[in-house]
């Protein structure tokens, strides 16, 4: 397990020619954007709702890096040693970043949310009283922001100190917040996805949603986190840190959430489709109109799933760069073409096809920019690996005896 | 006097034995095999045998239950002895699909566990190994090299030189 | 960009030794060799019958002499002898199978899915828990089978065309079940038989006896530890593992679709695949910890089970009820939430609502339930938490007391959602009560006796620790570390 797959041929990536990829994201997202809304000619509604697909896109990544460094603490692994730190600046991009990123969406949410535009509300939304009205939107919003700059900064925070100190009370720490946090985790992604998503149409309901925001999530976090790493890898100190399994086991977790998605999606769909009551029915029933038919029963089912699954079955596909940028690549673009599936009939109710797609899709590169930018601002301030994490021997699949210290390089021990 | 199977040697520790495989593969042995009580990591390696071709027979299975699970039902359904159930249709590979999934295992897990049978030519009731007293802690603590006599490689003074230099302290002859 | 501290390639890493207080725990609490573990594990099974075994053996064998005389009396009678009456018609007999068949799942997560995750901890209980999911499911099957009343037309619901030539209807979630269920026990069985075959084959060369050389040896299809053999094995293990994943997944979400594909508050309900597995997993580490915890004492079998073991059962079971109480809880936030009426009476009136609190905070009559409702959340959701501290973790009195609770929790569900679903729904002219009658409540216990007495049989003639797979598991076992054989300061 010792050997490398990445290590060979280190010149590929060589990150300055990069350094402008940031800005040129945002320049193009925001002309792509730009050029999307006028050509739409729904105006600051098409804007409103890229923006809140773009939101739950960069949503996802940033929720994903934070479940990444809960599930670290809890099951104090190993393997994910080198990929911690990244997770935790991916995470804390949720404050204040995203929450900056947010402003528009908080803006124009009478725009966005039909329910918010209802002078008389009707059944569906009174009963969500005191949810579904304007300030219980703000207030929850602003709740589920403050818990996750919280476990965010606490998380991160905590790991900052045990690079200096290495005492073992910074890793209790770590655990209590992530013990806690996945608890809050699960609760505020669930109404995150609800209240932002779901409540576009808040007729319809499914105690699953939040189950599936959480899969989509984290199954196009992995592979990013694995491109990251890599690129990191073959740049900086983290090429000696890394060791096979951390590829092996991202490509295991992508393959395994690959399936879950496919199963919770699998299952929403086809409970409402047996027990077939118009309540529900309608949603998915809005959904096989037009293009939106081809995208649910073609792209989804076999892009999402049976593409991915089928290459991520062979172990030696999870460890090639030739074969996991594409499919990083494309899993990007099929969470956005699921986000579109979840968003987008609200405004197009007969095809994706539309230039709103092109300011979706700007936005999207905007938001990617602005995340970019911020991250390798914390990627370049901090050590880009938890220096004194206690399972870093066991990453680099090396023996020290107890209270001994010995310094690596690729060759092995010295 | 019965003729030899082959040659036996004894080693104590994994690590003896993973390095007395790679050397014994590097002499060039074919008819050769190492026995120890649980799998020792990076043997396979040291030996030098591929990637076992299980995984074949499993997926000719799980392939052949998805297909039969699915024209069964079709053929059951919609086509021999058509029943209206709820409105539903006729066929519809939605309510196939949780009955075919599970011929997929199935079929797939008999193929998994009859296709290693089948490469390890198991069940095998004789075996010139199992009559040996000194063999029986292979499946207990000790860790053994087998290379057999027909090997074209092998010779009586060598091997066993070759099998002492690797650090075995008890070598002996396998009767037919 | 100003301080960049590490970005030098040739830089070296410094690697340190965990702080004491973060050292990993050995899998294997002695630092005897592989030797010992075998003497130690077939030591259980070549020793004395200890007294113990033969009283509980003499229990079992009864109870599930009345089970099986309890089924005569069904079939001679018909299920009238049961407490079915309008509008509950499922009743015990399908709260059992799910509880049972949930039980099992721990034993296929344990053997399956920790091994995909690399959790080799897994190796001192995968053995015993295969087990168990084996003899769970074997209860399971029998009360689908009885509960169609005229058990000789059970044929009726294999492929095969009936006296009228009309074939099963695959529609059905019911169909969907034998499938599942029955894949479930054949694959169970082949994978537990096939993590066997080695351990089969320490027994034929440790046997004293001629017959308990032939046995064993007959069914350790003369495995000799050949690693061409070994390189097979592993593979199809892995794709057996890689196989019974999606399995006991599919099998308790097929479960599930029983009741959720149909329009029933309470049963519909979009969460109920995933909810479900979660719930079996947790039901099924409640009963592993149940049945290892005394064990482990009374075979001495501590250093073997350690009281690690026993805290990473705890931590599963943590995980798992927490996530059956995020399922509870989205149950009622979507009952709310729809502004469904029916989902919301359910909820609240037919469940949650009791004569103390909430029946007078929401103004309604207590809830026909609320006593079942209310000791499902308190076993489900709150006894977990207890895990949450080392204390109650590493106290073995503790663990067995709450794993007791969990399974009386996990059953208590499924009473909850079939049979207050069913009592009182759409009509309030359709409303009923429902209670056991004396056979339910005994033929629910005969299982247990079917259960024991095959439990106890395995311990008395198959290791019940996988011996080959806890051997790799020891730092001797590793060649690359010391205990292994390699010279000192080599890799982990």
């Amino acid at each position: 397990m010792s050997t490398n797959p990445h290590s060979a041929g280190r010149s590929g990536l060589e990150l300055s020619k990069f350094r402008n990829l940031p800005v040129i994201l945002i320049v193009a997202g925001a002309i792509g954007a730009g050029l999307g809304v006028a050509a739409s000619g729904k105006g600051v509604t098409q804007f409103a709702f890229s923006w809140l697909l773009a939101f739950m896109f960069a949503l996802s990544l940033c929720m994903g890096g934070l479940f990444l460094v809960i599930v670290h603490h809890l099951f104090d692994a190993s393997w994910s040693v080198p990929t911690r730190r990244l997770c935790e600046h991916l995470a804390c991009l949720l404050a204040p970043t995203m929450l900056i990123l947010f402003l528009p969406i908080a803006i124009l949410a009478k725009t966005i949310y039909p329910w918010m535009r209802l002078t008389n509300p009707d059944h569906a939304v009174q009963s969500k009283y005191p949810l579904f009205t304007t300030p219980g939107y703000y207030i929850a919003s602003a709740i589920l922001f403050g818990i996750w700059w919280l476990y965010s900064n606490r998380l991160r925070y905590w790991s900052l100190r045990q690079d200096e100190t290495g005492s073992a009370d910074c890793t209790r720490r770590m655990r209590f917040f992530a013990a806690s946090g996945v608890v809050l985790f699960a609760l505020t992604l669930t109404l995150a996805a609800i209240l932002w998503m779901k409540g576009l149409m808040s007729e319809w309901y499914s105690t699953m949603y939040g189950v599936t925001y959480f899969a989509a999530s984290i199954w196009v976090t992995l592979p990013t986190v694995y491109v990251i790493t890599l690129i990191l890898q073959r740049t900086t100190v983290l090429g000696n840190l890394v060791k096979e399994k951390t590829y092996y086991m991202l490509g295991s977790l992508f393959l395994a959430f690959t399936v879950f998605w496919a199963y919770v999606n699998f299952s929403q769909y086809f409970i409402i489709w047996n027990a077939n009551m118009p309540e529900e029915t309608f949603w998915y029933v809005l959904r096989e109109k037009g293009t939106w038919d081809v995208v649910g029963k073609y792209i989804i089912i076999f892009g999402h799933f049976f593409i991915p699954f089928v290459m991520l079955l062979r172990i030696d596909f999870k460890l090639k760069l030739a074969t996991m940028l594409p499919l990083a690549a494309w899993a990007w673009a099929m969470h956005f073409v699921d986000l579109e599936f979840q968003i987008m009939p609200a405004v197009h109710p007969n095809t994706i096809l539309t230039p709103g797609l092109l300011s979706d899709l700007g936005c999207v590169l905007l938001f990617t920019g602005v995340l970019m930018i911020v991250f390798i601002r914390s990627l370049n301030r901090h050590p880009l690996y938890p220096l004194k994490d206690p399972r870093i021997a066991e990453a680099m699949d090396v023996y020290v005896p107890p209270a001994a210290e010995v310094s690596v390089t690729p060759q092995g021990a010295k | 006097m019965p003729a030899s199977y082959a040659i036996l040697a004894e080693y104590e520790t994994p690590a003896a034995v993973l390095h007395a495989a790679g050397k014994v593969r590097d002499a060039g042995y074919r008819h050769w095999d190492v026995f120890t009580p649980f799998p020792v990591h990076g043997m396979d390696g040291a030996m030098g045998i591929r990637n076992s071709k299980v995984g074949w027979f499993s997926f000719i299975g799980g392939c052949t239950g998805y297909t039969t699970g699915m024209l069964m039902i079709w053929f059951m359904n919609a086509y021999d002895y058509r029943i209206v159930i709820g409105g539903k249709p006729m066929f519809s590979p939605f309510a196939a699909f949780p009955p075919s999934y599970e011929l997929t295992i199935l079929f797939g897990a008999f193929g998994a566990l009859l296709g290693m049978l089948f490469l390890n030519r198991l069940p095998r009731l004789h075996h010139p190994l199992l009559k040996n007293r000194r063999f029986a802690m292979a499946t207990h603590d000790r860790f053994f090299v087998v290379i057999e006599t027909s090997d074209p490689q092998y010779s009586e003074i060598e091997t066993r030189q070759l099998l002492e230099s690797l650090g075995s302290r008890h070598i002996e002859m396998v009767e037919e | 960009m100003a301080a960049q501290p590490v970005l030098d390639e040739r830089s070296l890493i410094k690697v340190q030794a965990p702080p004491a207080s973060l050292e990993r725990e050995p899998l294997v609490g002695s630092q005897h060799g592989p030797g010992w573990l075998s003497d130690r594990i077939a030591g259980v099974i070549e020793g004395e019958t200890p007294g113990w075994w033969k009283i509980s053996f003499a229990i079992s064998v009864t109870m599930m002499t009345v089970c099986f005389a309890l089924i005569l009396y069904l079939m001679s009678t018909g299920v009238g002898i049961w407490g079915l009456q309008h509008p509950v018609m499922w009743g015990y007999a399908i709260i059992n199978f799910v509880w049972w068949i949930g039980i099992g799942h721990a034993g296929t997560l344990i053997s399956a899915i920790l091994f995909l995750l690399r959790q080799r901890w897994r190796t001192s209980i995968n053995r015993a828990a295969e087990a168990m999911t084996i003899f769970a499911v074997m209860c399971a099957g029998i009360f689908p089978l009885i509960h169609i009343g005229r058990i000789w037309y059970g044929w009726w619901l294999f492929p095969v065309p009936n006296s009228n030539g009309i074939w099963p209807q695959f529609r059905s979630p019911l169909m969907w079940d034998v499938f599942a269920v029955s894949t479930y026990f054949t694959v169970s069985v082949l994978f537990w038989y096939m993590g066997l075959i080695p351990d089969l084959a320490v027994m034929r060369d440790r046997a004293k006896t001629k017959i308990r050389k032939f046995s064993y040896g007959l069914f350790a299809l003369g495995w000799t530890g050949s690693n061409r053999h070994w390189s097979n094995y592993e593979k199809a293990y892995l794709i057996l593992a890689g196989l019974s994943t999606p399995l006991v997944l599919s099998v308790h979400s097929i479960v599930s679709l029983d009741f959720s594909v149909s329009q029933l508050p309470g049963w519909h309900t979009t969460i109920f695949p995933p909810y479900f597995v979660a719930g079996a997993v947790y039901s099924g580490f409640g009963m592993v910890l149940t049945l290892l915890v005394p064990l482990r004492r009374m075979l001495k079998l501590e250093e073997i089970i350690t009281v690690r073991h026993v805290e990473l059962m705890c931590k599963v079971t943590l995980a798992t009820g927490s996530i059956v109480g995020y399922a509870y809880g989205m149950e009622f936030f979507i009952a709310w939430y729809s502004g469904n009426p029916y989902e919301r009476f359910l909820f609240l009136q037919n469940r949650a609502a009791d004569p103390f609190i909430l029946g007078p905070l929401f103004h309604v009559p207590p809830a026909p339930y609320w006593w079942a409702f209310w000791t499902m959340v308190t076993c489900n959701v709150v006894v977990p938490q207890f895990f949450w501290f080392k204390k109650v973790r590493t106290s073995m009195l503790a663990v067995f007391f709450l794993s007791i609770l969990v399974n009386v929790g996990m059953w208590f569900e499924r009473f909850v959602i079939v049979i207050t679903s069913l009592h009182r729904e759409f009509l309030p002219s359709n409303w009923g009560y429902y209670g056991p009658t004396w056979v339910d409540i005994l033929q629910f216990l005969g299982t247990f006796g079917l259960f024991f007495t095959f439990f106890l049989l395995f311990l008395r003639y198959i290791p019940l620790i996988a011996i080959a797979e806890v051997k790799g598991v020891t730092p001797q076992a590793d060649p690359h570390h010391p205990l292994g054989g390699a010279k000192v300061g080599g890799k982990h």
